[in-house]
């Protein structure tokens, strides 16, 4: 148990990285991952709401009751939900519109509410801290690697610049919604082939 | 009976506290989120419209209440005189409302140009309207009381192919303009005088 | 069901009739050949190349695929140059090299392979490729633009597109013998009905495909297109028209019967077939694709597990517990 906080901060990157180990926060991987910049979006926002609600949850964790702490998660949870959707609108207004219901959605990802509930109520606040951040830079990574594959053979672009020649005939299969669900698949694959050796 | 206590104390004291930072941030962020909707919203359609202004037609603005509503005027500028006046209407499309910017020159009442800023409609077929400058382009230099049709209801305006509906909104929006503007046309003209100098 | 049914197993050793994979396999390659044939006749040899480009990357894919996770290399049985051929047989003749090897790319590793090789596919391969190719360059799986250079003594348009858009007046000049013999534009291998249903019945008297799935098939798409027809026939194409364009008879013979993604007992393959063939109709006549076979083959094929467990009783006595 006694893990010390940089491992807890690796672990989130690779060891229990969010969308391929845990499997976890699937809806807005899947939903919002046309292109990295919206991964990567997307990504950051859960990665805030996930440090500061892990924060402030270890910090109260000897305080709130048992009973209704599922209730006290969610209220902290969505207020920081709220926060960024707030922030998002007057800063990147562009990026609010292309993620758009999926902000509001982020209260219900599993892996905010889980890291709540199995790690943050449990630990003291620098793990917490360290737990969040690992699991949120992971969280953004997979996004930004799965937005990549999908936004350069669907849209033959990345970040917005085109990377092959006019000529190229995008295989827009790809940032269609099936194409996400495949794309996944394959990347699961290739980590678990990956983590066998 | 304490544990009873406590839960209530504790959800009482977050909610409120969750409350108070949500409506403090809200407040902050109010003014500048306003402006970011403008301008990614209506922005694009409106500069592209006034593209030979001097002016920024986004900051110099007015707003009038028209009956129950409050409508927003974007005011543009050319050779020193703000005698042209953008707003918004809306209409019925395919898919929902489709809203639409009408510039209007005040001493001609005719049409500066028009441009779409909300859609939902079909992909490929009726959001042709957003691209299709030659169909856009047939408002221009129409009197703004004309009330134009397309040809298939016996007016002058050659519709979208494979969209009648959508050009059907597209003029219903223009329509309705055209009455706003002559109701409130008293008003519009008191306002822009302040924008002149 | 009583215990009437009496099943003989002798004592080993066995006797191998022969058959196999790679047995089914090339009679597979040989139905389809009734088709291919005067498809590659219509259309030239782009057809050919395209037919053989189809094969050839299949095969190769199956040979990277058995290096890349060290198992056997199985391109013997065959299965590889079946999904090849099928997939060219859809095909307009004209398409680019580069789809055809990306298609049996899908078809053979991530239709197949991915699953564990043959047999252990939920879905049938060639008709995943085919969902993922139309959804991603439908302008060069689009029979009209694709065919657009070809002098036709016949209405060089998909009747398909032409009964979607302009209702069934626009192809009555289509007589229902006329799309048999092939007179009509489509896929290489799909258009020439007459091929099919001759390769389609040798395959079913050979039992390599199963005459349940086929026929019930059929039976879906003809009966949900009468009752369309019979609803109004100034909207609705007739039921013999649905039957002979598009991949209706391609779809019925040849992919619905695919064997790991089809069930195995009477009922379940009756359902299974009638379902697919109610599915085209309707994606054709409400849906917005031009053709619903493939994404009729898809859904069913999800169906299987769930048909498949309509079996019968297992033999011998369950001891009822009180």
């Amino acid at each position: 148990m006694a893990k010390t906080v940089t491992q807890e901060f690796v672990k989130g990157l690779w060891a229990e990285i969010p969308p391929f180990r845990l499997v976890l926060g699937l809806c807005p991987t899947l939903a919002v991952t046309k292109t990295v910049e919206d991964g990567i979006g997307m990504g950051v926002a859960t990665g805030f709401v996930l440090v500061c609600s892990n924060l402030l949850i270890s910090m109260l964790r000897n305080v709130i009751p048992s009973k209704v702490r599922i209730a006290c998660y969610i209220i902290v949870v969505a207020t920081f939900v709220t926060v960024v959707e707030l922030l998002m609108q007057a800063f990147t207004y562009p990026l609010y519109l292309s993620l758009g219901i999926f902000i509001p959605l982020i209260v219900v990802n599993c892996i905010v509410l889980g890291r709540a509930e199995a790690f943050a109520s449990k630990n003291k606040i620098l793990p917490s801290i360290a737990d969040g951040l690992g699991i949120g830079i992971g969280y953004t990574l997979s996004l930004a690697a799965l937005g990549a594959v999908r936004e350069v053979f669907g849209s033959g672009t990345f970040l917005g610049n085109p990377v092959f020649g006019p000529s190229f005939q995008p295989f827009t299969f790809m940032v269609q919604a099936p194409g996400a669900f495949v794309c996944l698949g394959l990347m699961l694959c290739l980590m678990n082939l990956a983590g066998k050796k | 009976m304490r544990e009873l206590a406590k839960m209530v104390i504790v959800l009482t004291v977050l909610s409120s506290l969750s409350g108070g930072l949500l409506a403090m941030l809200r407040e902050k962020t109010q003014d500048r989120i306003e402006q970011q909707v403008l301008e990614f919203v209506k922005g694009p359609a409106i500069r592209k419209i006034l593209a030979g202004a001097a002016n920024d037609p986004i900051a110099d603005r007015f707003t009038l209440a028209d009956g129950e509503a409050k409508r927003s005027f974007f005011v543009g500028k050319y050779d020193g005189k703000p005698d042209v006046v953008a707003f918004e209407t809306f209409a019925g499309g395919y898919g929902g409302d489709v809203g639409l910017i009408v510039a209007v020159a005040v001493d001609t009442d005719q049409i500066v140009g028009v441009g779409v800023t909300t859609h939902n409609e079909t992909p490929g077929v009726g959001a042709a309207v957003e691209t299709d400058v030659g169909f856009i382009r047939q408002f221009t230099g129409l009197d703004i009381a004309s009330g134009p049709k397309v040809t298939k209801d016996g007016g002058s305006i050659n519709a979208i192919s494979g969209a009648t509906i959508t050009s059907r909104a597209v003029c219903a929006a223009v329509g309705k303009a055209g009455d706003l503007y002559k109701r409130l046309k008293p008003e519009i003209l008191k306002q822009l005088k302040t924008f002149s100098g | 069901m009583d215990s009437t049914i009496k099943l003989t197993v002798s004592h080993a050793p066995f006797w191998h009739n022969g058959s196999g994979i790679s047995q089914k396999s090339y009679n597979i390659l040989l139905a389809c050949l009734l088709a291919v044939i005067p498809g590659i006749y219509r259309y030239g040899y782009p057809a050919l190349g395209a037919v053989t480009l189809s094969i050839g990357s299949a095969v190769l894919w199956e040979f990277l695929m058995n290096l890349a996770t060290r198992r056997p290399v199985s391109i013997g049985d065959g299965n590889a140059a079946v999904i090849g051929m099928l997939l060219a047989m859809m095909l307009p003749a004209v398409v680019p090299w580069w789809v055809v090897v990306i298609g049996s790319f899908i078809a053979v590793v991530i239709g197949k392979q991915i699953y564990g090789g043959i047999g252990g596919n939920p879905f049938n391969p060639v008709a995943v490729a085919m969902a993922i190719l139309m959804l991603s360059w439908k302008n060069f799986l689009d029979f009209n633009t694709a065919l657009v250079g070809y002098g036709f003594a016949f209405n060089p348009v998909d009747p398909l597109v032409l009964a979607k858009s302009f209702g069934p007046a626009a192809v009555k000049d289509f007589k229902l013998g006329d799309l048999l013999m092939g007179r009509q534009v489509g896929g290489i291998g799909s258009s020439f009905g007459l091929g099919l249903i001759i390769g389609g019945i040798y395959l079913m008297i050979r039992g390599f495909i199963r005459w349940e799935i086929v026929l019930s098939f059929l039976v879906g798409i003809f009966a949900s297109a009468l009752c369309f027809y019979l609803y109004n026939p100034n909207v609705y194409a007739s039921p013999g028209f649905h039957l002979l364009t598009g991949y209706s008879l391609i779809g019925a013979f040849l992919l619905a019967t695919e064997d790991s993604s089809s069930p195995v007992h009477f009922l379940p393959m009756i359902i299974y077939g009638c379902l697919g063939g109610m599915l085209t109709v309707l994606i054709r006549n409400i849906g917005s694709h031009v053709d619903g076979v493939v994404f009729a083959v898809l859904i069913i094929n999800i169906l299987n597990p769930l048909l498949d467990k309509i079996r019968p009783k297992a033999l011998g006595k369950v001891a009822h517990h009180a």
